[in-house]
């Protein structure tokens, strides 16, 4: 699952997968943000546009890979639209019945929707070009994250990777034993997933006290602690933060200039 | 053995079998929320505008981390640390679709889902503490959502609240209590506080 999407999305030796992972994340974070507090359609679309081009260029991405990213992007994206277009008071464009468009509908459904790619084509060139482990040493190195709590997250991250493994060997040991229906199958209804997740739950709290253990009984936890492999942090990912952060500046600007830069009013206009 | 009541909650630090159950359960309802997603985008394509509506239906069952972390390890914080670890999980190594500002969702469901908690100061554990957890919790980040979503200004705003109320009730409160009392009777918690809670009970009968 986690491995074998994964998997289908790496860009390792990328030019964006050797910029230190902490930059990344901070940037993903301070461009959704910033996109929260944009309400109309063509800011977003132009910050998708160079978005795009920018991750591609930078990941080189298969082109299949790239549109299968987007899937669930768009598909929230087209539902948040749908329910804009359809439910926003204000000038009508199109009625029949109950059903009713409105032009403020469409234009914020619109942006909201393109943002929802713009965060998305980010996180695709994000995921694809950062690996899990080096994105929490990265942290601690540099974001000052506790040594118990990287090595927490690192643990459970090995647990999510065997998770779907360990999935299917409940959800097998469970078939062995199951009651067959009348017509010779396997039960199948909720109340059996239910009971596989439940299991999955207790079989996971149990092996995550025995880490915890082993990790405590290894030292871990003590103060001073050593690096072995240092994730380098260098004057050329302060130079992507920079340009990434000019370019985000400089398109709200300009649409601003432009008179298309709306603001949270356009919600109630 | 009035004094077992009052468990590790006198440590400074928190110890690392308790951070790890807390990643643990982000884990396994991460990976939980992520088969259940698969099949929840493909049927809000299908259901066309309703999908986002009923996005409320299940919005409780996010919760769901929170209550459980609080009740097993009985600790300020809990249900926030529980609730971010989740989100991080979620975001980083599974790539959901809402991105970053899903940490920030995170916090603040943790928060709502622990002032209750907090409330008792970590010792009443029963169905109203669960149950106004839920409410919280979904009440805190339902104007988040709203804010961040652009749900102001729609037609179906209240329909909204109101679903979205009662699922933090019921699955992000009531369900919460269902799993950890079902998880106490399986025996392995017994090692955090609710155990020694319970097992101190259990001794001086």
């Amino acid at each position: 699952m986690t491995a074998a999407t994964t998997s289908a999305f790496t860009a390792s030796g990328s030019v964006l997968a050797r910029r230190n992972p902490t930059v990344k994340l901070a940037l993903l974070f301070v461009v959704s943000l910033a996109m929260v507090f944009v309400f109309d359609p063509v800011t977003p679309a132009v910050l998708y546009i160079v978005a795009l081009a920018t991750i591609q260029a930078s990941t080189r991405l298969p082109v299949k890979a790239m549109a299968l990213g987007h899937v669930p992007f768009v598909a929230f994206g087209l539902g948040i639209f749908l329910v804009n277009a359809l439910s926003r008071p204000g000038q009508i464009l199109w009625e029949a019945g109950p059903v009713r468009v409105t032009v403020e509908g469409l234009s914020v459904g619109g942006s909201l929707a393109l943002r929802t790619l713009v965060i998305g084509i980010l996180a695709i060139g994000f995921v694809a070009s950062t690996d899990g482990v080096a994105l929490m040493g990265s942290l601690h190195q540099h974001a000052r994250l506790g040594s118990r709590v990287t090595y927490a997250v690192l643990a459970g991250y090995r647990m999510l990777q065997e998770m779907p493994r360990e999935w299917q060997t409940i959800r097998q040991a469970h078939a062995v034993r199951a009651r067959l229906r009348p017509d010779g199958t396997l039960p199948r209804g909720l109340s059996a997933y239910r009971r596989a997740a439940f299991a999955l739950l207790v079989v996971s709290v149990r092996k995550g006290e025995r880490m915890a253990q082993s990790l405590e009984s290894r030292g871990l936890g003590l103060s001073p602690r050593t690096t072995w492999r240092k994730i380098p942090l260098n004057s050329t990912d302060w130079l992507m933060a920079t340009t990434v952060l000019a370019v985000l500046g400089g398109i709200l600007a300009l649409s601003h200039i432009l008179g298309f830069l709306e603001g949270y009013d356009a919600l109630f206009s | 053995m009035s004094t077992s009541t009052t468990p590790a909650r006198t440590r400074s630090s928190w110890s690392l079998k308790d951070l790890v159950l807390l990643v643990v359960l982000g884990v396994v309802f991460g990976f939980l929320y992520w088969v259940f997603v698969q099949a929840w985008t493909a049927l809000s394509i299908l259901m066309g505008p309703a999908g986002d509506l009923s996005q409320h239906f299940l919005a409780g069952s996010w919760l769901l981390v929170a209550p459980i972390a609080i009740a097993i390890v009985q600790r300020p914080f809990a249900g926030v640390i529980a609730e971010v670890l989740a989100s991080v999980i979620e975001v980083v190594f599974l790539g959901s679709a809402v991105g970053p500002m899903l940490f920030i969702a995170a916090a603040i469901q943790g928060i709502g889902s622990e002032i209750p908690f907090a409330a008792t100061r970590y010792r009443s554990y029963g169905w109203a503490t669960y149950a106004l957890s839920g409410l919280l919790g979904a009440g805190l980040v339902f104007f988040y959502s709203a804010f961040r979503s652009g749900w102001y200004g729609q037609d179906v705003f209240f329909l909204r609240l109101v679903i979205h109320l009662i699922s933090g009730l019921v699955l992000g409160g009531l369900l919460a209590k269902v799993i950890v009392d079902n998880l106490a009777k399986t025996g392995v918690v017994d090692n955090f506080a609710i155990g020694r809670t319970r097992l101190g009970k259990a001794n001086a009968r």
